[in-house]
């Protein structure tokens, strides 16, 4: 393990994000502008190898503390990576290296590029933040990082839909996140702490008590609704589509592959650590079903891809919801796994939606067609990427949603693998709707010129189908990578005794 | 004591009427303002204690070496800091809402949210 | 991967269907070696009973592309879809509305 790597993690894109706007100067000074974009895409790639560097330590089992400023827990903020962390962590690490270099292409007909690699990095500083820190309101903090340079990216091309889109999700997110500060006041006066082992290990002495205090119930539901905006629960993800359809495709790919993850882990680590309520997992499967069918069957009736892609999104968190609700070891396997491939093929289909953005330039189901012949590389991994998501074997995504069903077999309940199990030939045949109206049929006389994309952005996007196709022949590798974050999950008293221990 | 918590969850619930039922994105934003402001509030009245003194230990206090004494007296300084912080991050999301607004009074000529609905299904 | 009552052994799997896939070409490619088709440009038009189509005729509207399905999940169709207005207002609404049913859920679960 390199040295501080759990600060230096966050600290890398935090310094590229304040040093781009000068290497950018520096760059244009001497002509040469792509320097900038290459310095981002080093930064990322940085940090990917500072997270792999935890992976041996943690995976032994031991919990890494790391203290900031010397201050023991729980006086002072401590960063806690333990086996759930680093997943999230190599998952936003891998996503966004892989983004940063698909934007060097993508973004290169846009001016204002200095910012948009600020907010990139921006961005990628409040995921690593959210994801390793072990203080609720350092979380806080991040998470609002996160959250504002992401409303910035959405509106970043100023086009009437990009800042109605950006409007929307700001100020449905602002009240989340203020519901999230309110929940925070309340332990703080509750409790007196803000350390999450602290506070997990206090709340249960409180909650162990007869009558339970109406407050704690208030303050995890004001968690979970300001998380549930972030990943898009039915009824708080109304945001998301539009969202998802007016911002720039590259940060569709970001929104979708590593704010969603961290959405997702933040709401795991304060529903079943903080609180230890693995009894909520009955309203994590019913919403979970919820989500999955209303998104599915909107996305049956839309004209434009991107949208598409957006509220098939919102159906694949019903399923992550789904599975780690059930609560067994299995179902959350299940679920985490599901969250793993929902980065990977999420982020090649926007991939490709934005390739197909990038040399036709709508994105109108009804003005594309019989694009086969001219971009085949790309209709090849929108079909990997269409399969992997549907649950076809053998690509990763049937790898999981096995584990989901069999774990609802398991845990009793063959209703919401049944439902389950129909979303997933619906997800098909939405897929198979977008296949058809945008790459077979006929082609309209205005498309006939249209080239293949740039071979950089192509790298990224073979990339990600090769890590479909390895994660679902070979499925076990993606449950070894699965299981320290799962066993993370059930075992409170481990992380509680790990990072008080250290203190 | 409890009237500060009063006041606070009154500036909460008016933020969040505002947000509710007001037709003007720039009404809006005020109630998100009104909203933070109540819970900044509350965080602050968290740390007060009766009588206590600012959490500054210096003059006379340090030089007696008096901590348990300061720390017997004085007022809780973490929920300041948090507010503080919270403060900073409110002024950043306030211009980037307003910038905002002001990119969609010049696409749409108006700010009524009724009538910002191009994008929907 | 074993599960309770199956085993699903993907390399395996993988190595059939690409048996599958293969066998299927050899086939294929068997019988190009007695005849290679070679259809006429105006075998493979879509027939429309002598008409000249233009693409963009031919072309499914996107939004009636499952009309079937749309008619089987009609209650859905008929009061989820359009309450996705569009407004602002409307969501916030929603935020609210499913605060107070999370904070009924909770409440229950955790007594």
């Amino acid at each position: 393990m390199i040295a501080h790597a759990p600060i230096l993690a966050i600290v890398v894109p935090l310094f590229a994000a304040f040093l781009t706007p000068v290497v950018s100067i520096v760059a244009k000074r001497f002509g040469v502008e792509r320097a900038r974009d290459w310095f981002v895409v080093g930064a990322a790639i940085l940090m990917l190898l500072i997270v792999a560097s935890m992976v041996p330590a943690v995976w032994r089992g031991e919990v890494l503390v790391y203290k900031l400023g010397g201050w023991s827990p729980p006086w002072g903020i401590n960063l806690a990576v333990d086996g759930l962390n680093l997943l999230v962590a190599l998952i936003i690490a891998s996503v966004v290296s892989l983004i940063a270099i698909y934007s060097v292409v993508y973004m290169e007909r846009d001016n204002g590029l200095e910012k948009y690699y600020t907010l990139l990095m921006l961005v990628t500083a409040g995921c690593m933040g959210v994801t390793l820190t072990g203080d609720v309101f350092n979380l806080f903090v991040f998470f609002e990082i996160m959250s504002i340079s992401s409303y910035a990216l959405v509106a970043f091309r100023r086009n009437w839909d990009s800042v109605e889109a950006g409007i929307k999700y700001m100020i449905i997110g602002s009240l989340g996140t203020s519901f999230i500060l309110l929940s925070i006041a309340l332990m703080y006066g509750l409790v007196g702490s803000l350390n999450i082992a602290d506070l997990a290990g206090k709340i249960a002495t409180i909650k162990a008590t007869q009558p339970l205090p109406m407050i704690v119930p208030l303050m995890l539901t004001l968690f979970v609704v300001g998380f549930g905006i972030k990943i898009a629960m039915v009824p708080l993800h109304a945001w998301l589509p539009d969202a998802y359809q007016a911002a720039p495709s590259a940060i569709s790919a970001l929104l979708s592959g590593a704010t969603a993850t961290v959405g997702v882990y933040a709401m795991l680590r304060v529903s079943y650590m903080l609180f230890g309520a693995l009894a909520i997992g009955t309203m994590f499967i019913i919403l979970g079903l919820v989500t999955m069918v209303v998104g599915g069957l909107m996305a049956l009736v839309q004209r434009d891809l991107k949208r598409l892609l957006a509220y098939s999104s919102i159906s694949q968190m019903g399923y992550i919801l789904l599975g780690v609700g059930f609560g067994t070891a299995m179902g959350i396997q299940g679920g985490l796994f599901h969250l793993l491939n929902n980065a990977i093929y999420k982020v090649l289909l926007f991939m490709c939606a934005g390739a197909i953005v990038y040399r036709v330039g709508t994105s109108n189901l009804d003005e594309l067609g019989g694009l086969g012949k001219n971009m085949p590389i790309t209709a090849t991994l929108f079909v990997v990427g269409a399969l992997a998501i549907s649950g076809v074997p053998p690509l990763n995504g049937f790898a999981s949603k096995w584990t989901i069903y069999v774990a609802g077999m398991e845990a009793g309940q063959p209703i919401c693998t049944a439902i389950a199990v129909v979303m997933s030939a619906l997800t098909l045949a939405y897929f198979l709707k977008a296949i058809n109206l945008m790459f077979l049929g006929q082609r309209p006389e205005h498309l006939r010129e249209v080239k293949e994309a740039p071979p950089l952005m192509l790298f990224p996007m073979l990339m990600l189908a090769a890590f479909c196709v390895v994660f679902g022949i070979l499925p076990g590798l993606g449950i070894d990578l699965v299981r320290p974050a799962q066993s993370a999950v059930m075992n409170q008293l481990g992380y509680i005794g790990s990072v008080m221990g250290a203190g | 004591m409890s009237l500060n918590y009063i006041i606070a969850m009154l500036l909460f619930t008016l933020g969040i009427y505002c947000l509710l039922f007001k037709r003007n994105i720039v009404k809006m934003v005020i109630g998100l303002q009104v909203l933070t402001n109540g819970l900044h509030l509350f965080l602050i009245s968290l740390g007060y204690r009766e009588g206590g003194i600012a959490p500054i230990l210096a003059g006379e206090m340090l030089g007696r070496g008096a901590t348990a004494e300061f720390a017997a007296a004085a007022v809780d300084p973490v929920p300041q800091a948090l507010v503080l912080t919270s403060i900073v991050i409110n002024v950043c999301t306030m211009a980037l809402a307003l910038s905002l607004a002001i990119y969609i009074y010049r696409h749409y000529g108006t700010l009524n949210p009724f009538q910002i609905r191009r994008l929907r299904g | 991967m074993e599960f309770g009552p199956g085993i699903w052994g993907p390399i395996v799997a993988t190595a059939v269907m690409l048996l599958g896939v293969a066998i299927g070409y050899l086939l294929l490619s068997i019988s190009r070696r007695y005849m290679v088709p070679k259809p006429s440009v105006e075998k493979l038009r879509t027939y429309a009973c002598g008409e000249v189509l233009e693409p963009e005729e031919v072309h499914v509207e996107s939004e009636q592309f499952y009309s079937p399905i749309r008619r089987v999940f009609k209650p859905f169709y008929r009061f989820v879809r359009p309450a996705h207005t569009g407004i602002l207002s409307t969501y916030l609404l929603w935020v609210f509305v499913g605060f107070i049913m999370i904070l009924i859920a909770i409440v229950v679960a955790l007594r």
